[in-house]
């Protein structure tokens, strides 16, 4: 039976407990599987993801105290002074037009009844920003947009806001396992970048980790099972931005972040977000890990798998961009 | 004397504050930094969920001061003025009652605004886990989500007697509920489904699924009834709903993280409304006013134009906001203070912020006031201080107050459980058996629970380990990043845990009432924080695993260690309410 690892998987969620005594052992042992072979897991070494987390502590530090273009700290926002609106009015005791602001920004806009905020969003000329990629980057999660995927009926863009939701704190923000959370964990996430490892997963493979948890395929209980909060397209949009996402490195520039050229090669035979509803594997795993699933009542309304519309997310055959030929 | 005095006041003053900033109200606070900071009879006062603290906190304004706090339960969320639901978020209220849902206990608390005493808990079958509640037109009943079991609810009031409908596919969580002031429709957000549900209230049915962007939050309704706002999170946008045609009419990209909407209320004479005084009907709105948490802001729509017509900065990371009942203010519930107060322990203080919303205003679009506030709000809704009569003299003697006996609840939500902080544990998440106790290991991070699912046996000693192992906050980076753990239900007084970084929470209590409860964070973490779930299932080995179907769901309505016998509504589960 070809699914037998997610049986012995599920037997082990419901009997928790099992698995843990052990866990900081499996660390270095060849744990992973790639192809039906036993290999190394793809992750980062334990000082990377303790400097990763260094970096991201001193990120949030840096913010606090107003350093990188934050402007907490150093916009206090009493009364009338600081960052705020100014107003067409001139406030008792202060002459119209005199406001100069701590943070630097909305000087420009005399007696406006727009905020700095709002200069900041429309980017002032002394950013040297003459476009609205300040408001998007912001706003709009500035970030690649794909227009053909690796996973047929599935959509890398929408994909990508999910993982930068949920995934980044463990694997990292491009996917290399250097979340800040990566050094609290044992084993470590993966580097999902990997091409000699994520070539030979399968999307059944990865759909049903991500769906079901770790512990659905006999690994790490710290990858949680997101099926709880996550609608299958979701999960399949995922998967189709992670394939993107493989042997891209860290961009040395803007124009090479915004456009990653991933080495993915469609494996042969495998499931996809098209073909899902017809794969018998498919649909034996789904029903293993829904029958322990959260949120659950067998015999009502209330059971998984199905699709809803909503959230952008469009049917597999209704997905627009095409499968890379 | 005095209460009259500051009703002829506030008469006077309601109509034109918002219009004429320059007309003074006697006995108003202006603030402006003269130096002085002294007491005043506030002409307004702000109700507020206090969250994580199970209370509800009593705030005056424009004073921003405290006035006290009152009990309900474990994790208190929205807060409804019984009366009606005509006009904007503060509702049209009657000055009786104002109820408040109690997501940890699954309950909601009715609260006697005149007497301030918690007079009854209305417990709501299982499962459920109760998000958010609406007001009916009639005032007869309360709306609400069960965000934890993809079901929905309609409550009489009186009787407690409770219609319960699924609304699948899983997963499915209805988040944010508003009904029309006209009693046809009730429409509430499903943030894993992304769409907004329309149901019908009599017969109470899902009538159609509308498509919004990604996560949405905030379902509000304009008092018109004509449009509804929904805030997509993940989408950066406003959904605005045609309630004629069911269908949308523009999505306006608004700011990073909108999470919720409050809009200002106008009589028929453009004056803003005075409950009590105005008629209901007829109300009217200009402006709606939206919460960007990743922002930091609040941004003005226009409803005429229906686009962002100005952006207020907020200190720091804006969820709930509420508006005075004048429409003078905006009040920005602030989830985040990084680096503003001082610290007073390992917990940091969430914010109220103020700003001042009169256009035409010297201080038009400045923060006026900024307090520290204790527990963590969900929501505050502001009232007209004249409804809230003065007893504190004798008054009641003269009847008027009370004509039966009235019980004054104040249920211990903190029971049933030994807790305290150990140093911060590394031990691998999941679950051990050590010297017959199940020790649950869990790790907090944003936005998840490792692990997701965690199972026990009915009768189990459960000694739960919980740790925040965040640098700082995902996405908004704040260092100052607070976490919870709390499994709803009749675990919610046991658990309801508080994860500051840096140290891990344990709690020990004993597993006695089957069932599968979810478990959520007390603490606004960030922008996904209500995603941020996991599921805690208690298994009888003679019923099979529990899921939503199997558990001792009639039990766990009793709320053993709650509440006593006879204090306690049991809702009846009815059909065709």
């Amino acid at each position: 039976m070809k699914n037998a690892k997610l049986k012995i998987g599920l037997i082990a969620m419901t009997s928790l407990g099992m698995m843990w005594g052990s866990a900081s052992a499996f660390a270095a042992e060849k744990r992973c599987t790639a192809g039906g072979q036993k290999v190394e897991c793809p992750t980062i070494t334990a000082a990377e993801a303790e400097a990763a987390s260094a970096a991201f502590l001193k990120e949030g530090d840096d913010m606090e105290h107003g350093r990188g273009g934050s402007t907490y700290g150093i916009a206090p926002f009493d009364y009338l002074t600081g960052i705020g609106k100014r107003s067409a009015v001139a406030a008792e005791g202060v002459k119209a037009g005199t406001y100069k602001t701590e943070s630097g920004y909305g000087h420009q806009q005399k007696g406006s009844l727009k905020t700095e905020l709002w200069d900041r969003v429309n980017a002032p000329a002394s950013d040297g920003v003459k476009d609205k990629s300040v408001y998007d980057q912001w706003a709009n999660n500035w970030s690649p947009k794909f227009g053909e995927t690796l996973v047929a009926g599935a959509d890398p863009t929408h994909g990508k806001s999910y993982y930068y939701s949920y995934c980044i704190a463990c694997h990292g923000w491009l996917m290399h396992g250097d979340g800040p959370s990566a050094s609290e964990l044992d084993p470590r996430p993966r580097t999902l970048t990997r091409g000699d490892y994520m070539q030979k997963k399968t999307n059944l493979e990865l759909f049903t980790v991500i769906k079901g948890g770790g512990e659905a395929v006999s690994l790490s209980s710290s990858m949680p099972n997101w099926g709880n909060v996550l609608q299958d397209q979701d999960i399949w949009n995922i998967v189709a931005f992670i394939r993107a996402m493989q042997d891209v490195p860290p961009p040395k520039s803007v124009a090479e972040y915004l456009a990653p050229k991933s080495t993915f090669k469609p494996i042969k035979g495998d499931v996809d977000a098209l073909n899902a509803s017809k794969s018998a594997d498919f649909k034996d795993a789904q029903e293993l890990i829904e029958s322990d699933m959260t949120g659950r009542a067998p015999g009502s309304e209330l059971v998984g798998g199905g699709f809803v519309a909503g959230g952008n997310r469009a049917a597999p055959t209704e997905v627009a961009v095409k499968a890379k030929k | 004397m005095v209460s009259a005095l500051s009703m002829s006041c506030l008469m006077s003053g309601a109509v034109n504050a918002a219009t004429d900033p320059s007309l003074q109200i006697p006995g108003w606070q202006n603030a402006v930094p003269d130096g002085k900071d002294t007491p005043t009879i506030d002409p307004m006062i702000l109700y507020s969920s206090g969250g994580v603290d199970g209370k509800m906190a009593i705030i005056g304004i424009p004073s921003f001061k405290t006035y006290r706090h009152i009990d309900c339960g474990v994790d208190t969320h929205e807060i409804s003025f019984g009366g009606s639901n005509k006009g904007n978020k503060n509702g049209t209220p009657d000055g009786k009652f104002v109820y408040l849902n109690d997501k940890g206990a699954n309950t909601i608390c009715e609260f006697d605004l005149q007497t301030g005493y918690l007079a009854r808990v209305i417990a709501l079958p299982f499962p459920f886990g109760v998000h958010h509640i609406a007001l009916s037109t009639d005032g007869k009943h309360l709306f609400s989500t069960g965000e934890y079991s993809g079901k929905m609810a309609k409550t009489e009031i009186k009787s407690g007697k409770t219609e319960v409908i699924d609304w699948g596919p899983s997963p499915s969580a209805p988040d944010y509920i508003d009904a029309t002031r006209n009693g046809k429709y009730v429409f509430a957000g499903n943030y894993y489904h992304s769409t907004v549900g329309v149901f019908s209230t009599s017969p109470f049915k899902l009538i159609k699924e509308i498509p919004v962007g990604k996560n949405p939050h905030g379902t509000d309704i304009n008092p018109e009834s004509t449009m509804v706002v929904v805030s997509d999170k993940l989408s950066a946008t406003m959904t605005v709903i045609d309630v004629d045609k069911l269908a949308v009419k523009k999505v306006i990209p608004t700011c990073a993280g909108p999470l919720h909407s409050v809009m200002d209320v106008y009589n028929k004479d453009g004056g803003s409304y005075r409950a009590g005084i105005d008629s209901p009907d007829g109300l009217t709105s200009k402006y709606v006013y939206e919460s960007c948490f990743v922002a930091d802001a609040n941004v003005k729509v226009s409803y005429a134009k229906l686009e962002v017509v100005d952006e207020i900065p907020t200190h720091y990371r804006t969820g709930h906001i509420s508006i005075s009942p004048d429409n003078s203010y905006v009040m920005a519930l602030n989830k985040f203070s990084t680096g503003l107060f001082s610290p007073t322990g390992v917990i940091f203080p969430v914010n109220f912020e103020m700003w001042d919303a009169r256009e035409k205003s010297p201080t038009y679009g400045k923060t006026l006031r900024i307090m520290p506030v204790d527990g963590e709000p969900h929501n505050a809704k502001g009232l007209m201080a004249y409804l809230i009569k003065d007893w504190t003299k004798g008054q009641a003697e003269q009847g008027g107050l009370i004509d039966k006996r009235v019980d004054l609840l104040d249920p211990p939500h903190r029971a049933l459980s030994k807790r305290y902080f150990i140093p911060k544990e590394t031990t691998a998440p999941g679950v051990k058996t050590v010297d017959g106790v199940k020790e649950v290991h869990m790790k907090a991070f944003s936005y998840g629970y490792i692990p997701r699912q965690v199972r026990v046996n009915k009768g189990d000693k459960v000694r739960l380990f919980a740790t925040n192992i965040d640098k700082a906050s995902g996405i908004t980076k704040n260092p100052d990043v607070t976490m919870g753990l709390t499994i709803y239900g009749p675990y919610g007084q046991r658990s309801n845990m508080d994860l500051p970084r840096g140290i891990t929470a344990v709690h020990e209590f004993t597993a006695d009432i089957a069932g599968e409860y979810e478990i959520f964070c007390t603490h606004f973490c960030g922008p996904l924080h209500l995603e941020m779930r996991a599921a805690f299932f208690v298994d009888d080995p003679k019923k099979g695993p529990s899921n939503l179907a199997v558990g001792d769901y009639e039990q766990a309505q009793h709320l053993p260690g709650l509440l006593e016998e006879g204090q306690l509504t049991i809702a009846q589960r009815v059909k065709g309410l």
